[in-house]
């Protein structure tokens, strides 16, 4: 049982790096990022292929990840994201085009990657750090399930503290709010869009360097798979609110962790997904969500 | 020209199915409902064609028939359950409710096919069949567009408390798109599955979704044009593409994500912008007097390009 | 059941207006470029498509079955096998992994009067998609891959694939010798090859062999985390563990399979072949699988083949080359065999030839109707390359 839970809770801590970046942008800027999980894939990628050639230690393959990723996320935003947000009148009618444009952005990377491993799992073989397994209360954990949890835990809480308290943090909320009112009070939406998605790419980044690292191996459409769940977090746990990611994270984890400790592992898609539809029956804007004001 | 209908046949074909798949989620989307259950039913729908055909030997108008019922019948059932969400909540709620069918005719045993679906399935369908289908659906879909109907849909979307101040029954509205893009879904379903003769659960996917959001957002999301446009966009993009070989994919992102930039109201939007452009142009050449009515007021008395 | 029926009645349909079709179009334009694909005998130029996945999620198995019936048409063409100044040409169109671009690029492909015969998409559900067509159109079609139900289906689709299934024993047949009795499958129950064989099969290949499988784990393909289920078969400590899952997945299950602290036997599929496993580093060291070819056969056939594809595309075969190749081999002897590269010509000599089976680089082919079954063998993956297992006591 406990190690059922603790398995939980590093799946969890992975959902949750992913899903934090896409909320961050998703929850304050209005952008919801569908080239976060190409990006989640080409920061391990780009790692991947610099680790063949050098030997790095696990930091440095984590940081190539993290600079990757950051890249990606800004040049997404100054070549696509940016322009929509410029041309649009109303932030409404932009929504559904950075939707598409994110879409449009998700298959290149994707394609590249393909292309180079044909389709084969990548991982940091060339790397230099090995998991180490050790039993703690009974309970055995790798070093790499260690660092998970302890990054996951600690960026989620770090992130929401920061949006909630925070002078930037502020200004990000009062844009997610209403973004007209924010940029007539000072508030200066284009660099905050930039530094917003950086953040948000880096951490698909290190969400990209720690799962590959965790896995052993990731294929250029894992980053697909884990789009719909982080989608599925964000929502579950309300829009806009950080401390709803982290339990949207862990909740699903925890729902497919207890339907493969079942053994149903056929149905954990339909569980996962059954619990989502559940919640929003019960409350329609998430577990912490506030409620969508819709202004026209 | 009859060879290259014959070498084309299967585009020509897809062609007609896909516009059905992306009607499914343009329909509730001019309500303003943003619900992607009409994929949902494809599975449904094509699931439901292929048991018939397979298991029970119906005929295929028989089996697209009830496909189109029980897909407009369960999105219906759905659209109650679900009508208290709206926006992103709803999206969300209802590729849940797809994901959902996926997993269950995996686990459906013998009746379906189980993870390797059912096979066999080849319906009489051929193109004229499919052009009278999509000609009643568009015929239909343009009494919707037009006159008042019309523009109750668009207040039920651009300002429902508005709208139901007005009078008008919002809620039955959006049930109703519910019950239109589950026929439309499962129309779509059964007919690409007879078409097809296969059918496995790795069709009811996310990629589905994806790809009927990107055909209305590129092509236009107002009218059935705009869906016509961008359906015709999408199938017949990958035979256009094939002189870039490999690279196919990139130019496919390049090209959707400049369309999300460069096309606001989608090539629909940016023909009719370029059409008042035009015809602007030749009023202020043809009437020089300065006291003629600006043209702007005029652009904007069609209707903006919302 | 009865669809058959319905089919027949279409086909014949079918059929009569795509031969209204060719009169017109055969009336209406000069027939003097040659190689028409309905005509007997053999013609100095055999064209042939290959209709399959070069990119996308599955583009290996595309690439693998261009490159390895390319040699074979190099050597073909090269030792004049078909008579002097016979020539085989093939062309290769992408599929893109997708079903819609697959039957587009087919009806296509069929629409061509030169075109003598197809090598077709080898993903399963693409494969089961064409099937019909290449019917109504009367093109042998032989595919490699698609190891769906559904394929081969009629007289003008050909398997040059053994299915996993039918020599999966190998495996079971391995553990009872090595006296592994307590078997753990784990198996993605969403793939259909995988499927079939760990619900099906499997299961009646251990009761016959006197094996116990004490615990049966489904997942889905995706199923990312394998932490709970392989605690759970750690947990049971069995004698093996049958692992059927796709690539990215036994790399990651592998791995946390032994940091979970089981260290017994691991058997797993010829999809973990191909130098699939090198990323699960250590940890992929000494899984046993059975597979159709490895480069590590020692027949004469396969080492020729080998060096043969190492000398042209710097690297050693795969699996998919080595179906390519004998596919290949199979059309060209079908054309020999019947003296005949027209369309019905080789749909023939592919029936002839099947029915004697032939020599290839997988070792001794026999056949079932149009499908395709190999010896198969069992290999063992060292961390760089795959070895043979010695078959111990059994024969």
């Amino acid at each position: 049982m406990a190690q059922h839970i603790l398995n939980a809770v590093a799946l969890g801590s992975v959902y949750l790096v992913f899903a934090l970046g896409m909320a961050l942008a998703w929850s304050t800027i209005g952008i919801l990022n569908f080239a976060h999980g190409a990006t989640f894939m080409f920061s391990a990628f780009t790692a991947h292929v610099i680790t063949q050639q050098v030997a790095l230690p696990m930091p440095a393959v984590v940081l190539i990840a993290v600079a990757a990723g950051a890249l990606i996320a800004t040049l997404t935003q100054v070549l696509a994201f940016g322009p929509i947000m410029r041309r649009a009148t109303e932030h409404r009618a932009a929504e559904l085009r950075i939707l598409i444009g994110g879409i449009g952005v998700a298959a290149i990377p994707l394609a590249i990657a393909e292309r180079v491993t044909a389709s084969a799992p990548f991982g940091f073989r060339g790397s230099t750090y090995q998991a180490q397994v050790f039993e703690v209360f009974g309970l055995r954990m790798t070093t790499t399930v260690l660092v998970i949890v302890v990054a996951g835990i600690g960026i989620g809480v770090g992130v929401w503290r920061w949006l909630a308290t925070s002078r930037q943090g502020l200004a990000l909320r009062a844009i997610g709010v209403d973004s007209e009112t924010a940029s007539l009070m000072g508030v200066d939406r284009a660099t905050l869009a930039l530094g917003t998605m950086a953040t948000s790419g880096a951490l698909a980044g290190l969400a990209g360097a720690l799962l590959t690292f965790q896995l052993g191996a990731i294929a250029p459409a894992s980053g697909d798979q884990l789009l719909i769940k982080a989608f599925a977090i964000v929502v579950l746990g309300g829009l806009g609110s950080m401390g709803g990611v982290i339990v949207g994270a862990f909740v699903l984890a925890g729902a497919e962790t207890f339907v493969l400790a079942m053994n149903q592992g056929t149905w954990v898609d339909a569980v996962s997904f059954g619990l989502i539809f559940l919640v929003l029956l019960l409350r329609p804007q998430g577990l912490f969500g506030r409620k969508e004001v819709r202004r026209t | 020209m009859i060879d290259w209908y014959f070498s084309h046949i299967v585009l020509i074909q897809s062609t007609f199915t896909t516009l059905l798949l992306a009607l499914s989620v343009q329909v509730p989307l001019r309500a303003g409902v943003f619900s992607f259950a009409g994929v949902g039913c494809y599975g449904i729908g094509g699931y439901l064609a292929a048991i018939g055909m397979v298991h029970y030997g119906l005929s295929t108008a028989t089996a697209i028939l009830l496909a189109a019922v029980a897909g407009g019948a369960v999105a219906y059932a759905l659209g109650l359950l679900i009508q208290r969400l709206t926006g992103l909540y709803l999206a969300m709620a209802t590729v849940a409710f797809t994901l959902i069918i996926s997993v269950l005719v995996v686990n459906g045993g013998d009746l379906t096919g189980g993870a390797s679906g059912l096979f066999g399935a080849l319906g009489m369908l051929d193109t004229g069949h499919l052009l009278a289908v999509v000609v009643v659906v568009v015929a239909a879909l343009t009494f919707t567009e037009l006159g008042p109907l019309g523009r109750r849909i668009e207040a039920v979307r651009e300002d429902p408390e508005l709208a139901s101040a007005m009078g008008i029954d919002v809620a039955r509205y959006r049930r109703a798109t519910f019950a239109v893009s589950g026929m439309l879904g499962g129309l779509s379903g059964s007919m690409t599955v007879l078409l097809r003769s296969t059918v496995t659960p790795d069709d009811i996917n996310f990629h589905l979704v994806v790809l009927a959001l990107t055909i209305i957002i590129v092509g236009g999301s107002r009218s059935w044009i705009g869906a016509l446009i961008g359906t015709v966009i999408f199938v017949w993009m990958p035979e256009v593409l094939a002189f870039v070989g490999e690279w196919e994919d990139v130019v496919y992102g390049v090209l959707v994500a400049a369309a999300a930039v460069y096309l606001p109201g989608g090539v629909t939007g940016a023909a009719v912008d370029g059409y008042r452009k035009y015809r602007r142009k030749r009023r202020e050449a043809a009437a020089s007097p300065p006291d003629a009515p600006p043209p702007q007021q005029a652009a904007a008395a069609v209707g903006g390009d919302s | 059941m009865r669809a058959p029926h319905r089919w027949r009645r279409l086909r014949r349909a079918t059929a009569c207006a795509l031969a209204v079709v060719a009169a017109v179009a055969m009336s209406g334009c000069d027939a003097a470029q040659g190689g028409i694909a309905t005509q007997e005998g053999i013609p100095e130029e055999i064209k042939l498509l290959g209709v399959r996945d070069q990119t996308g999620p599955v583009a290996y198995a595309g690439i693998g079955g261009a490159r390895g019936g390319e040699l074979a048409i190099s050597e073909i063409n090269r030792s004049g096998f078909l008579g002097d100044g016979v020539k085989l040409t093939i062309e290769e169109i992408d599929t893109a992994g997708s079903i819609e671009t697959a039957s587009a690029e087919m009806a296509q492909a069929t629409a061509d009067r030169t075109v003598h015969a197809i090598m077709g998409p080898t993903q399963g559900q693409q494969a089961a998609t064409v099937a019909p067509m290449v019917e109504r159109a009367q093109v042998p079609t032989i595919f490699t891959q698609a190891g769906s139900d559904g394929v081969v289906v009629n007289d003008y689709t050909y398997r040059a694939t053994a299915p996993m299934a039918s020599y999966y024993d190998l495996a079971t047949e391995y553990l009872a010798d090595k006296r592994l009795g307590d078997v753990s499958v784990l198996y993605n129950a969403t793939f259909p090859t995988f499927a079939e064989i760990g619900k099906g099969s499997l299961p009646k290949q251990a009761e016959q062999h006197g094996l116990d499988i004490i615990s049966s784990t489904p997942v889905q393909s995706t199923t990312q985390d394998f932490t709970t289920p392989v605690r759970s078969i750690a947990g049971e400590d069995p004698d093996a563990v049958v692992m059927l899952l796709t690539e990215p997945q036994s790399v990651t299950a592998l791995t946390q399979l032994r940091q979970a602290g089981y260290d017994g036997q691991v058997m797993a599929t010829s999809v973990q072949g191909g130098g699939n496993l090198t990323e699960a580093g250590k940890h992929g060291e000494g899984v046993i699988y059975p597979t159709d070819f490895s480069p590590a056969l020692t027949s004469e056939k396969a080492r020729d083949f080998v060096a043969a594809f190492q000398e042209r595309f710097g690297q050693k075969p795969d699996v998919y080359a080595a179906e390519g190749y004998d596919g290949m081999w199979w059309l060209a002897r079908a054309i020999k065999a019947s003296g005949s590269a027209s369309r019905e010509g080789i749909k023939r000599g592919l029936q002839q030839v099947a029915k004697e089976g032939f020599d290839g680089a997988m070792g001794e082919l026999t056949f079932e109707g149009n499908d395709m079954r190999v010896p198969g063998v069992l290999v063992r993956w060292n961390g760089t390359s795959e070895e043979l297992v010695s078959r111990g006591g059994a024969s």
